[in-house]
């Protein structure tokens, strides 16, 4: 198991951590804000729904609401006056303490309900949540204004773009090593346990449904943070950015960076907003049909794709790799990467990511004056 | 486990199980039909039976994992009838399935390990302590006890359909029960395994109350000083292994043959 990293999967871990708190000086503004920041806060949000299916077997849809409370919550709470919303004008921080508060709270009840459910059941009553919680925005336009809040600023440390980069890095390598770590916990043992066979947990004496509860809530926890992360990058927040399309694109993007592969959250996050940003730009892209509109159609076709090579997904692709890299014998010049292939069955690449980074080269397009949601 | 005993021991001659009238009805089909059972403390008792009698579903309710249609169940003095299966731990009581059912995607120490915290608590703990080794060591000593000490590492769904039942008793002894369900432990296993349970189970179950639902007979009946035979939902025969050998009834309908 992956309780814990190999020391090659540290060294990767580390290197990969300090290169992407570097990125910045030597990337562009555009690819920082635009790529990575989301990746972090997207990656973050997916990480939840593998801790929940990798240890839980619970394939949650409803993350993405949890994502959107905090946002709305945020933005009612903080803003003071002029704009849409409950404006109560608090003091930002609080705003994030209430904000991470109500999303855990009704992750909590929404958890204990669903915690008594398996399968294929779980992941209909979570999606159930998803459009109760749409509903719920879209209607009760006091919380969530007539056509979304807006203007919503983060507290004066995020002011800069830079820094909320910088917060989504390191809280999504605290997410990750923290999700890793809780594997081999008593907690997370029994939660795999429970994976596997909650009758025979049951009978071991451990209280099932309270089990999924708190990992459902601990789970929601986190994506509310990053859920924080992605209001203060986007100024707003409206009810579309919680309705099931978003909803199903980040379910896509722990499922192409492969789900059973905390790595390959931040993996898929960074392909999706990859092709997100940049696919309209490659050459003769628009005499093959694939236009603005069409995009989402080539997301899917991407995403076949990938499930065809491997149901793991990208991350799955990358330990395969790796593994056969090592049976060969042959250790990659670049040293982390060969070296996390050591780790055991579920090693990851997590090196690859910053390669590609670099390589991908300055496309200095037209800076978009509002930023997009999730879509 | 000494806290766990004073119920019985405040009277060393109340049962440790009572079983009262317990019928178990599965839609139309009538699985238990009124079955009563005392097992008094350090009793090793074996249920034979043939297929379908209602030996596992009798364990089910036993264990809590089966509320039964009527009747009731009590351990150690405690009503069980409605404690769902997640109190009997606590309460000294461990069982095997018929079936393995451990957890694949562990290794076969962090099942053992998942056994003894169940029992002992810090189901929830984000932390490993000191207290965490001394019951990892516990899984180690309980993996060699069932012969699978060099298989710790192993992931469950690895193993072999014997060493599955191995850990399936493995996980039942690493709790150091009072009261030992254990539901056809030497299916599976090969001939020289099976003397080797037998001895394994002699040594274990000296303090320990067994019960033991066994269709091999070599096993059953060096192992058990009692036996309860069940037919169709109902007890049709009780007493020690010689006493049931030649009970005509227990020949006509289980044993085979139409004698007597
Ligand atoms: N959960 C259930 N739902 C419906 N019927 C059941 C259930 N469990 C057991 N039965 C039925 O109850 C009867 C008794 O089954 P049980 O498993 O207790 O028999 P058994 O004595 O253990 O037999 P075997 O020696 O084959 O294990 C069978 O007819 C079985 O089909
Ligand atoms: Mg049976």
């Amino acid at each position: 198991m992956s309780r814990r990293l190999a020391p090659g999967g540290t060294v990767a871990f580390v290197g990969l951590l300090v290169l992407l708190l570097a990125l910045p000086a030597v990337s562009s503004s555009y690819f920082v804000d635009f790529v990575m920041t989301r990746t972090m806060m997207l990656g973050l949000a997916a990480a939840t729904i593998v801790f929940l299916a990798k240890y839980g077997g619970m394939i949650s849809l409803a993350q993405l609401l949890f994502f959107g409370i905090a946002g709305f919550m945020y933005g009612n709470a903080a803003l003071e006056s002029g704009a849409r919303g409950l404006n109560l004008g608090w003091d930002p921080w609080v705003a994030v303490v209430f904000a991470l508060g109500v999303a855990t709270a009704v992750a909590l009840l929404l958890g204990a309900i669903a915690s008594r459910t398996t399968g294929i059941y779980f992941l209909m009553l979570t999606l159930v949540y998803g459009v109760i919680g749409f509903f719920f925005f879209a209607q009760v336009i006091t919380i969530s204004g007539p056509g979304g809040v807006t203007s919503i600023a983060p507290p004066d440390l995020f002011s800069e773009p830079v820094r909320l980069y910088y917060a989504g890095v390191v809280l999504s390598a605290l997410a990750y090593a923290g999700f890793r770590a809780i594997g081999g916990t008593p907690f997370g043992l029994a939660l795999q346990g429970i994976r596997d066979d909650p009758v025979r947990m049951a009978s071991l004496g451990f209280n099932v449904p309270l089990h999924r509860t708190l990992a459902f809530t601990a789970a929601a926890f986190v994506a509310a943070v990053a859920g924080l992360l992605n209001v203060w990058w986007n100024g707003q927040i409206d009810p579309a950015s919680v309705s099931i399309g978003p909803t199903l694109v980040l379910l896509i993007i722990a499922v192409i960076g492969g789900i059973s592969y905390f790595e390959g959250a931040w993996l898929g996050a960074f392909v999706y907003l990859l092709a997100n940003n940049y696919m309209r730009q490659l050459p003769l892209v628009d005499r093959i049909g694939i236009r603005e509109d069409r995009f989402n159609t080539v997301i899917g076709v991407l995403v076949l794709v990938i499930m065809v090579l491997s149901p793991e997904g990208l991350a799955g692709i990358a330990a395969k790799a790796g593994g056969s890299l090592r049976r060969t014998g042959r250790r990659s010049p670049s040293g982390p990467s060969a070296a996390a292939g050591t780790a055991g069955e579920r090693t990851e690449q997590p090196d690859r990511e910053p390669a590609r980074t670099t390589g991908t080269g300055e496309p200095s397009p037209a800076t978009p004056t509002t930023k997009g949601t999730v879509e | 486990m000494t806290a766990n005993l004073t119920a019985a021991a405040e009277d060393p001659h109340a049962p440790v199980l009572r079983v009262r009238s317990v019928v178990m009805r599965f839609g139309g089909l009538l699985a238990l039909d009124g079955i009563d059972l005392d097992v008094v403390q350090g009793e090793r008792l074996a249920i034979l039976g043939p297929n379908g009698a209602g030996k596992t579903t009798l364990f089910n309710v036993i264990a809590g994992d089966l509320r039964p249609t009527q009747g009731s169940v009590a351990i150690k003095g405690v009503d069980c009838t409605l404690l769902p299966s997640r109190h009997r731990p606590r309460l000294g009581v461990a069982r095997t399935y018929q079936k393995a059912r451990s957890f694949p995607g562990l290794t076969v120490g962090d099942n053992l390990y998942l056994a003894v915290v169940g029992k002992r608590g810090r189901h929830r703990s984000l932390l490993r302590t000191a207290t965490d080794r001394s019951w990892r060591d516990r899984a180690v000593e309980a993996a060699e006890a069932v012969w699978l000490g060099r298989q710790l590492d192993t992931l469950v769904g690895a193993l072999s359909h014997g060493q599955k039942r191995q850990l399936e008793l493995g996980m039942a002894v690493v709790t150091d029960p009072d009261v030992m369900l254990l539901d056809e432990p030497a299916s599976g296993l090969s001939r020289g395994e099976r003397e080797r349970l037998t001895e394994l189970l002699d040594e274990l179950a000296v303090n320990a109350t067994l019960l033991l639902i066994e269709h091999d007979m070599d096993v059953a009946f060096a192992v058990a000083r009692r036996v309860v035979v069940m037919f169709d939902g109902t007890t049709i025969a009780s007493g020690t292994p010689e006493e049931v050998q030649h009970n005509p009834l227990v020949h006509e309908i289980y044993l085979g043959t139409g004698a007597a």
